[in-house]
């Protein structure tokens, strides 16, 4: 396909993509607000006290898809712009040109770094809910939380839009350097240009305020989602007699307590024989360290022992790395180092702060502990 | 626009290329099954269980050089498997090869059922148990402890609580002073304590308390938020760079291995993990208090080995650093390993450097046994 005819047919497909998605947000926000205005009316029996007014919900809602909205056609647009920069010529590698394009598509901006949203969805939306009329004020707080969960997810959204804008305005500008400069880049440089461009300005996105703080309100609205659908089952639960979250939660605390009593009543048990397993006096090495673990009975060890030596022993194994001299102290450090500490460091390596700026290294692969 | 003109003959070779490559990726992928992706294979023995947690002896691989064995503490965020990947780059089979005896406390799986177990249970209770175990069969005073990560936090509150069973502690990529990330502040560093401290006391009571434990794909994706492009990239450009050499792969469908198994983290102790650590900074100011008991540093007093590497994005360096200060003995190293939070593990050269230094640690403070 012609560069410029797949760059407008992904702007036009995403801008229609995103309208129809912002239009339907409103619409059901403003639906359900009607639904639930006309059932406080006294349109139905038994109305319960409601939860605050939620049309002002849906208008909040709609205040979110509107800023989503534009952002998202601002998206759409530099997507374009971004698709067409991938070197096209019949010569280059298609898949750095597939992942290229792939990975400039709008979509995949608020799906891949949207993962948590993902999992928060998920945590949230559990059971569905039940249309029973009785119900109505645990529904409703229900119905209120999911729109202030989707209200929620599309203010983060709109943060993480701008970071990629942001980077897309970056990569943008140093194409342009390099094209000013005649400089030749291949498909597979623009991909690891466009990946360090991008990191390093959704990381910088990350550290920011306005992340952090639609974040942490999407933590809220979720948790609280999930609480209120949780209130609302408790209801059926206890309608029908199933054992509920509260009750399992209660049982489980109180085997939690009771175990930690056994392990509390286990311990005193077995201190006599431990504190008899201490040494009266040291001893000379004697047995190997096998005979001297088999010797250990289950009622403690004839063997003896020595405090510890801060010799080395004879069989001493290498020593550490030869110690460095002690780093100076960032400016920023609260914290000088003890100069009683043996700093010892195997790396030669300068530290990443001071190389120019790569793709993520191999060691940190986002992986935990 | 910038473009680069080839040659047809150049545009064939490519595609060939490409195509050979993607037909034997898909050729291994399709033969391979999960049970042929095996981690932490060193031969062991289960010795001790209380709950969900298990206590294992590794099998030795070499004459025993050093009396007091030394037991490995993880976290309850991932796995000790992470020790034991594959046995060229096995921290686990290192330390047999140089002598030591091993154990290594698994912490199991747990569910909603352990969401009232707290940092105190898991630390004075289980790994309390695990220590007077390994007392008990080898017949020491004491045990050389281990601890990696959360797992250092484990181990460093554990000796400073009773240092007398204790003989040496040597730390791994442990934070101690929670608030250090900000001593450096590097772009992509410390993103948890950041984002933790984002939270506040009653946010994290709600995220708990709405899901009853901290879900392992929950910090899944908060780790895989520490490398934004990794998780656009990871399983189709990275993926087929490696799809053709049967190792590689193996090696990276090892590490998948390692990362999906994200165990939960008990509710509470997860409250205590981020409050009180993260947010309050507790440990490093001794305030931290297990039991009611306080988590004095000061009373640690045996030798101390601290191990960070200096790329760590998760654990920045000045967290872990920072427990020298603190510390009640002047018998204290520390060793700086190159490359990332994983690559203390895994990479190349820390393989040389890491195993041998916990070793030669523990042999120069053995005791001697009669």
């Amino acid at each position: 396909m012609n560069p410029f005819d797949y760059s407008k047919a992904v702007t036009d497909f995403w801008t229609a993509q995103g309208q129809a998605l912002m239009r339907a947000q409103e619409q059901a926000g403003a639906a359900l607000a009607q639904g639930m205005k006309a059932a406080t009316s006294g349109k139905f029996p038994m109305q319960p006290e409601m939860p605050g007014d939620l049309s002002a919900g849906a208008t909040e809602l709609a205040n979110a898809s509107k800023s989503v909205m534009e952002l998202w056609s601002a998206a759409a647009a530099v997507c374009g712009k971004l698709a067409t920069a991938v070197p096209t010529t019949a010569g280059g590698d298609e898949v750095v040109e597939a992942t290229f394009r792939k990975i400039v598509d709008p979509r995949s901006w608020i799906g891949g770094t949207g993962e948590l949203d993902d999992v928060l969805g998920r945590m949230a939306e559990g059971p569905r809910f039940a249309d029973l009329w009785e119900a109505e004020r645990r529904y409703a707080g229900v119905l209120q939380a999911w729109m202030n969960v989707r209200r929620r997810g599309l203010e983060h959204n709109a943060v993480v839009l701008q970071a990629w804008l942001q980077a897309s305005r970056r990569f943008t500008e140093q194409l342009a350097g390099r094209s000013a400069s005649d400089t030749k880049l291949d498909a597979k440089t623009a991909l690891a240009l466009w990946t360090e461009t991008a990191n390093r300005q959704l990381l910088e996105s990350q550290r920011s305020e306005p992340f952090l703080q639609s974040q942490a309100a999407m933590i809220r609205a979720t948790t609280a989602l999930r609480m209120a659908q949780q209130e609302l089952v408790e209801h059926f639960g206890k309608q029908y007699g199933f054992p509920t979250r509260t009750e399992l939660d209660d049982v489980h605390r109180t085997v939690t307590e009771l175990r930690r009593e056994l392990r509390a009543l286990r311990r005193e048990q077995q201190m006599p024989a431990l504190v008899a397993a201490q040494p009266a006096s040291s001893q000379p090495l004697a047995a190997s360290a096998e005979s001297s673990a088999s010797s250990a009975g289950s009622s403690g060890s004839s063997a003896a022992w020595s405090e510890p030596s801060t010799a080395p022993s004879a069989s001493s194994a290498e020593p550490l790395a030869a110690p460095a001299a002690p780093s100076k102290p960032s400016a920023r450090s609260p914290k000088p180092q003890p100069a009683a500490s043996k700093q010892s460091s195997a790396s030669a390596e300068p530290s990443r702060a001071a190389r120019p700026a790569r793709r993520p290294s191999a060691n940190n692969r986002g992986t935990h502990t | 626009m910038t473009q680069v003109g080839t040659s047809p003959a150049a545009v064939l070779s490519d595609a060939a290329r490409l195509g050979t490559k993607m037909l034997t990726g898909g050729r291994l992928l399709h033969e391979m099954r999960d049970a042929d992706v095996q981690i932490a294979t060193t031969p062991k023995d289960l010795v001790w269980s209380q709950d969900k947690v298990s206590l294992f002896h590794f099998r030795p691989l070499a004459e025993k050089r050093v009396n007091v064995p030394v037991l490995i503490c993880y976290g309850l965020i991932g796995r000790w498997t992470m020790t034991d990947l594959q046995e060229d780059r096995s921290l686990v089979r290192n330390l047999l090869n140089l002598g030591l005896d091993l154990y290594v406390v698994d912490w199991g799986n747990p569910s909603r059922a352990d969401r009232y177990q707290t940092l105190a249970d898991y630390i004075l209770g289980y790994l309390g148990g695990c220590v007077a175990e390994i007392m008990k069969r080898a017949g020491v005073p004491k045990v050389n402890l281990l601890g990696v990560c959360e797992g250092g936090v484990f181990t460093t509150a554990y000796a400073a609580l009773e240092p007398e069973r204790v003989n040496t502690l040597t730390l791994t990529i442990t934070p101690i002073d929670f608030h250090a990330d900000t001593v450096e502040d590097r772009l992509g560093h410390g993103f948890i304590n950041i984002w933790t401290r984002s939270l506040s006391p009653e946010d994290v009571d709600r995220l708990i308390d709405a899901n009853g434990n901290l879900p392992g794909e929950f910090m899944g994706a908060i780790f895989n938020q520490m490398s934004p492009m990794r998780s656009l990239l990871k399983y189709n450009f990275d993926l087929l760079e490696i799809a053709d050499d049967e190792q590689r792969l193996m090696n990276w469908l090892r590490m998948e291995k390692w990362i999906a198994d994200r165990p939960d983290h008990p509710g509470e102790a997860a409250k205590q993990w981020m409050k009180d650590l993260y947010q309050q900074n507790k440990l490093v100011q001794n305030q931290w208090e297990l039991d009611g008991r306080r988590v004095d540093l000061g009373n640690i007093r045996m030798p101390v080995l601290n191990v960070y590497a200096n790329d760590d994005h998760i654990i920045p360096p000045a967290t872990s650093r920072a427990l020298g200060p603190k510390l009640g003995t002047s018998d204290y190293t520390e060793l700086a390993l190159p490359g990332g939070h994983i690559g203390v593990f895994v990479g190349g050269r820390s393989q040389a450097l890491f195993a041998p230094a916990v070793a030669s640690f523990a042999q120069q403070h053995d005791l001697t046994v009669a």
